[in-house]
């Protein structure tokens, strides 16, 4: 039997016609492997807000309720302070948001085209593979009453020998959260901007737009605003709403920066999950499911405003009007920019100062003495957790960025993009909020397999990495050069040849910043670790954010610098080893 | 065409899978059949040897909370000593909250896993494991048959039976004690209070410079129980009847609203004078230690004395800091470790909770530069040998003066934390 398949594919291989009408194993799984693309993210994002639903209704078989009623929305609705908590949710997720998005355009509008825009984005690009839960706790550092603002101005200005009694973090306004939020959301939304002006046809088509309308005699900023962004924007909605649905159902951020009194509202789901008393778990599901509704009805909003304001702007872009105070807003923006970059240094060097601190009393700016003794303290007890980090991040890396070549490989071979759906559902893990989803994700895993909490772990990340590995992926990929791949096949190479041969080394850089990428985020996951792994799997960023609501300063300092310093090593390499490599091939 | 040209690729899957299948069966027949073959074996030892047989060479996952470094360290320790003495793998799974080792345990229990439990032992007390008891998660009628458990002298001590009033039925073996001790920094307040009274009136005087974690923050909870034993101490005194002995008994409809609001009363007039003018509280006691030493609080307390002068030799607290007791009462108790009905390593788990209890490990773990954590044993059940174990050494200047604690106060029923949290929730939970 096996002979006679060895000889038709024999057969099949010799006059292979350019066309590709013959497909070979390789073409198969390529082909394939959108459908698996998919498959992977609806499925666990449906299946667990299914798994959601039934303890929401009260269908708890373990603990004998297996009648379907609605308690858990009335117990729900009789929890003190639950509007303010999803007030509380939806106000912080909109305004991060919206300031985020803002300071962007501002940033962009004001530095487009312009040497600076470069510089800034490298400035702000190491923010972005910074974990939430370090950049949180480097904002807690800087805004708290003994903070390094306070030092700063302390006891000169202000006579303050002890700390005062301040307001933030945990103020009742949300202010820090929103705070954080903005600052880490900032660069992802300019750098995913960037990566729109990246596409050659789209940038080029841009930048003519703009400098006809400089021509023409528009400011900058007015330029941008009427000439590149009603292009820009539609490349940049969905990374809005995957920062809005975020925002709206964060974890740590608030769990570190947020008020308690009450909490936000996914904090409380999280903390109703693991109260003593089980029957909460009932009241959390039916929470989840509000925090469902919050989040896409902040996406409902945002999308109307979307409307709304290209309604009311549509005039006014083609009114002919060539500046509205262009100059003093180039200014506003300047001094924005620098406050921005401003407020995250001193962030960073406060959190660098705690981590080598020995005693440091308020208000003195710089601690008695300087000890590694929390770098040693902590590497003893890290090398669990690294490794965890470390291979839970190798796992779901490898396989997100090997599907996603395939994918984007079927896409070339079939010569058609992908679906709207299809990039649709790749954004499905980011727009959903997780704790709507993971509980019931946890649920199922249990039922599965529940002995292996590393692969569990290793598949939750791979929902949150994939997105984020296909996105870096995709636009170099389309921006092969198909000439080469076509020669290839035309002196007669097989398409998993020409895959490997030509177009992974053309790719080289662009794969290894998307596993770089990869590496990075599932680095800083800490509600799937926590969930899928049942806290069984500890990883650096679940016991930064553990230790950053406790014991010590210095501690989560030496936690949090290891956070940054993992994803960031992996970007050097990636940024280093193209060029290593190719300086002797140049010419 | 299409079909043959996957034939081969399929083909080898199945090879692959049927390779894999016939491995995981070798497995599996290999871990069910070794351990009722190594018990027929044993069957002259004694029901401790057999244990001893079963539960060495094996993994033992301990829910324990992480959040002190030097209890983790001291936990390390042990994982040393019983991979040494029985070739078992402890593995400290740390927790944020005792409770997120209860809520999974519920989570197999509903997924109908009875017997490959992800928890083989936990730390555990007070309302935690009265939960876990109540829904039967865990192991009946083992800790009172451990060889160790002898030394805690059972039938004289009722501490090492009951947790919080609730009997453990050999449910949990004792396995420490502690006391809620208070700490200040002497650069900010040279004379701190030493009762409720003075409390107050020092709070008035230090407005923000006290807090403490929100329940259901077991240390929050610890020192609202406190408040109220003192309180209900007080009006008894005062009027001659005896509402205290409700605090013994579990909390009803009935006798909640007389016991609780002297408490209610005494935070409202109480919660304006915290940090934050009480509308904003802690997270938990380790948030709380940092921010005495950011001297936002000059007043705190915790219910591990040792960890004082541990954060003192870290730097995580200043070196002005003092240690000391309430005289009109400490609130103790004792905590235990269990074994969850489900755990994988039963066995394992009884020796390591043996070896927790051994005079050895209880005088490791009392030693203040370990952790000072109150040893359970009796000293006169020891031999001088091993009560020699138990001799300190000179103190830190910022730790708990030895005998500090004159009187202690024993903790109320465990349905009261409930009761208390409800109520301090519908009343504080949601600052106006």
């Amino acid at each position: 039997m096996s002979q006679g398949f060895d000889k038709i594919t024999k057969k099949g291989d010799s006059p292979r016609p350019i066309t590709l009408e013959k497909k070979d194993l390789f073409t198969r799984i390529v082909s394939f492997s959108p459908k698996l693309l998919i498959l992977i993210l609806i499925l666990p994002v449906l299946c667990g807000l299914i798994c959601v639903l039934l303890p929401a209704l009260s269908w708890l078989p373990a603990l004998e309720k297996t009648t379907l009623n609605l308690q858990g929305f009335i117990d729900l609705w009789q929890t003190p302070g639950i509007t303010q908590m999803a007030a509380l949710s939806l106000a912080t997720g909109l305004i991060s948001t919206l300031l985020a998005f803002v300071i962007a355009l501002m940033i962009l509008a004001a530095f487009f085209n312009s040497v600076w825009l470069q510089r800034i984005e490298h400035l702000l690009s190491p923010i972005l593979v910074i974990p939430h839960a370090a950049a949180a706790i480097a904002v807690g550092f800087l805004i708290a009453p003994s903070g390094m603002f306070a030092r700063l101005i302390s006891p000169w200005l202000t006579g303050w020998e002890m700390a005062p009694d301040g307001m933030f973090p945990h103020d009742p306004y949300g202010i820090s959260i929103i705070l954080g939020l903005t600052l880490k959301e900032l660069p992802f939304l300019l750098l995913m901007a960037l990566g729109a002006l990246a596409q050659p046809e789209l940038g080029k088509k841009l930048r003519q737009q703009y400098t006809v309308a400089l021509n023409l005699g528009y400011y900058p900023i007015t330029a941008f605003f009427k000439a590149v962004l009603p292009l820009l924007y539609p490349f940049l909605r969905l990374p809005i709403l995957a920062v809005l649905a975020y925002a709206s159902a964060s974890v740590e951020m608030p769990l570190i920066l947020g008020p308690n009194t009450p909490p936000t509202l996914a904090v409380s789901i999280i903390q109703w999950f693991n109260d003593v008393d089980l029957t909460l778990r009932i009241k959390a599901s039916a929470g989840a499911l509000l925090q469902l509704v919050l989040t896409a009805g902040l996406v409902g909003f945002w999308l109307g405003g979307e409307k709304t304001i290209k309604a009311i702007f549509s005039v006014s872009s083609v009114n002919g009007k060539r500046h509205y105070a262009d100059a003093i807003w180039q200014k506003v923006t300047a001094i924005l920019t620098v406050g921005v970059i401003g407020f995250m240094l001193l962030s960073l060097s406060g959190l660098v100062l705690w981590a080598f601190a020995g005693f440091w009393r308020f208000p003195a700016m710089l601690p008695e003495q300087f000890v590694l003794l929390h770098f040693q303290s902590a590497f003893t007890q890290m090398s669990t957790p690294l490794v965890n980090t470390l291979s839970i991040g190798a796992v779901s890396t490898a396989f997100a960025v090997f599907l996603t070549l395939l994918c984007l490989e079927a896409e070339q071979l079939s010569a058609k993009p992908l679906s709207h759906f299809t990039s649709f559902i790749i954004y499905l893990p980011l727009l959903v909020p997780s704790v709507a989803f993971l509980f019931g994700l946890v649920w199922l895993q249990q039922l599965a397999n529940h002995q292996s909490e590393f692969f569990n772990v290793a598949f939750a990340h791979l929902l949150f990495v994939l997105p984020y590995v296909f996105l870096s992926l995709a636009s170099s990929y389309r921006r092969l050069d198909s000439r080469f791949a076509h020669v290839a096949a035309s002196l007669g190479a097989a398409p998993i040849k020409v895959f490997f041969q030509i177009k992974l080394p053309q790719l080289f850089a662009p794969i290894l910043i998307a596993i770089a990428l990869g590496l990075a985020i599932s680095f800083g996951q800490y509600l799937p670790t926590l969930l899928a792994g049942g806290g069984r799997i500890a990883t650096i960023t679940t016991e930064a954010v553990t230790l950053a609501n406790g014991a010590s300063r210095r501690t989560s300092a030496v936690y949090a610098i290891m956070q940054m310093a993992l994803p960031l090593i992996g970007f050097i390499v990636a940024w280093m080893l193209p060029k290593y490599f190719f300086r002797s091939g140049a010419r | 065409m299409r079909v043959i040209t996957a034939l081969p690729m399929l083909k080898r899957l199945t090879r692959y899978s049927t390779y894999a299948m016939v491995m995981s069966i070798c497995i599996g027949i290999s871990a069910s059949t070794a351990s009722p073959t190594t018990a027929n074996i044993n069957q002259d030892l004694s029901p401790w040897q057999q244990i001893e047989a079963q539960g060495s060479n094996q993994d033992v996952y301990f829910y324990a909370w992480g959040g002190d470094p030097q209890i983790n360290a001291y936990l390390q320790w042990v994982a040393d000593q019983v991979d040494d003495k029985y070739n078992i793998n402890l593995v400290h799974v740390k927790l944020s909250d005792t409770s997120e080792a209860v809520s999974r345990v519920l989570a197999e229990k509903s997924a109908h896993n009875d017997d490959q439990g992800s928890v083989d032992l936990i730390w555990i007390n007070g309302a935690n494991f009265a939960t876990m008891s109540e829904s039967s998660l865990l192991l009946k009628q083992w800790a009172n048959k451990l060889p160790n458990f002898a030394l805690t002298d059972p039938d004289n001590n009722p501490t090492v039976n009951f947790d919080f009033g609730v009997p453990t039925n050999g449910m949990e073996a004792p396995w420490g004690q502690a006391s809620l001790t208070f700490y200040y920094d002497s650069l900010s307040t040279s004379k701190p209070p030493t009762t409720l009274t003075e409390l107050t009136t020092w709070t008035a005087q230090n407005p923000g410079r006290f807090s403490y974690p929100k329940p259901p923050d077991f240390l929050g909870m610890s020192f609202l129980k406190y408040v109220l034993v003192m309180l209900h101490q007080q009006q008894d005194a005062q009027t001659g009847k005896n509402t205290s002995a409700q605090l013994n008994l579990p909390a009803t409809e009935e006798n909640t609203a007389l016991v609780l609001d002297p408490l209610w009363a005494f935070l409202d007039g109480f919660h304006p004078t915290l940090w934050r003018n009480g509308e904003q509280f802690v997270q938990t006691g380790a948030q709380m230690r940092r921010l005495v030493d950011d001297t936002e609080l000059s007043l705190a307390f915790t219910f591990s004395a040792p960890e004082v002068p541990a954060a003192v030799q870290r730097y995580d607290l200043p070196q002005s800091i003092r240690s000391y007791a309430m005289s009109d009462g400490s609130l103790s108790n004792t905590h235990f470790v269990a074994i969850p009905y489900n755990a994988s390593h039963p066995q394992a788990a009884q020796l390591v909770a043996n070896f927790l209890m051994s005079p050895e490990a209880q005088a490791k773990k009392q030693t203040p530069s370990v952790w000072g954590d109150k040893s359970v044993l009796v000293q006169s059940t020891l031999s001088p040998a091993q009560q020699a174990l138990f001799k300190t050494k000179q103190p830190h200047p910022s730790a708990l003066p030895f005998d500090s604690v004159k009187r202690t106060v024993s903790e109320p029923h465990p349905s009261w934390v409930e009761a208390i949290q409800q109520g301090w929730q519908a009343r504080y939970g949601v600052s106006p």
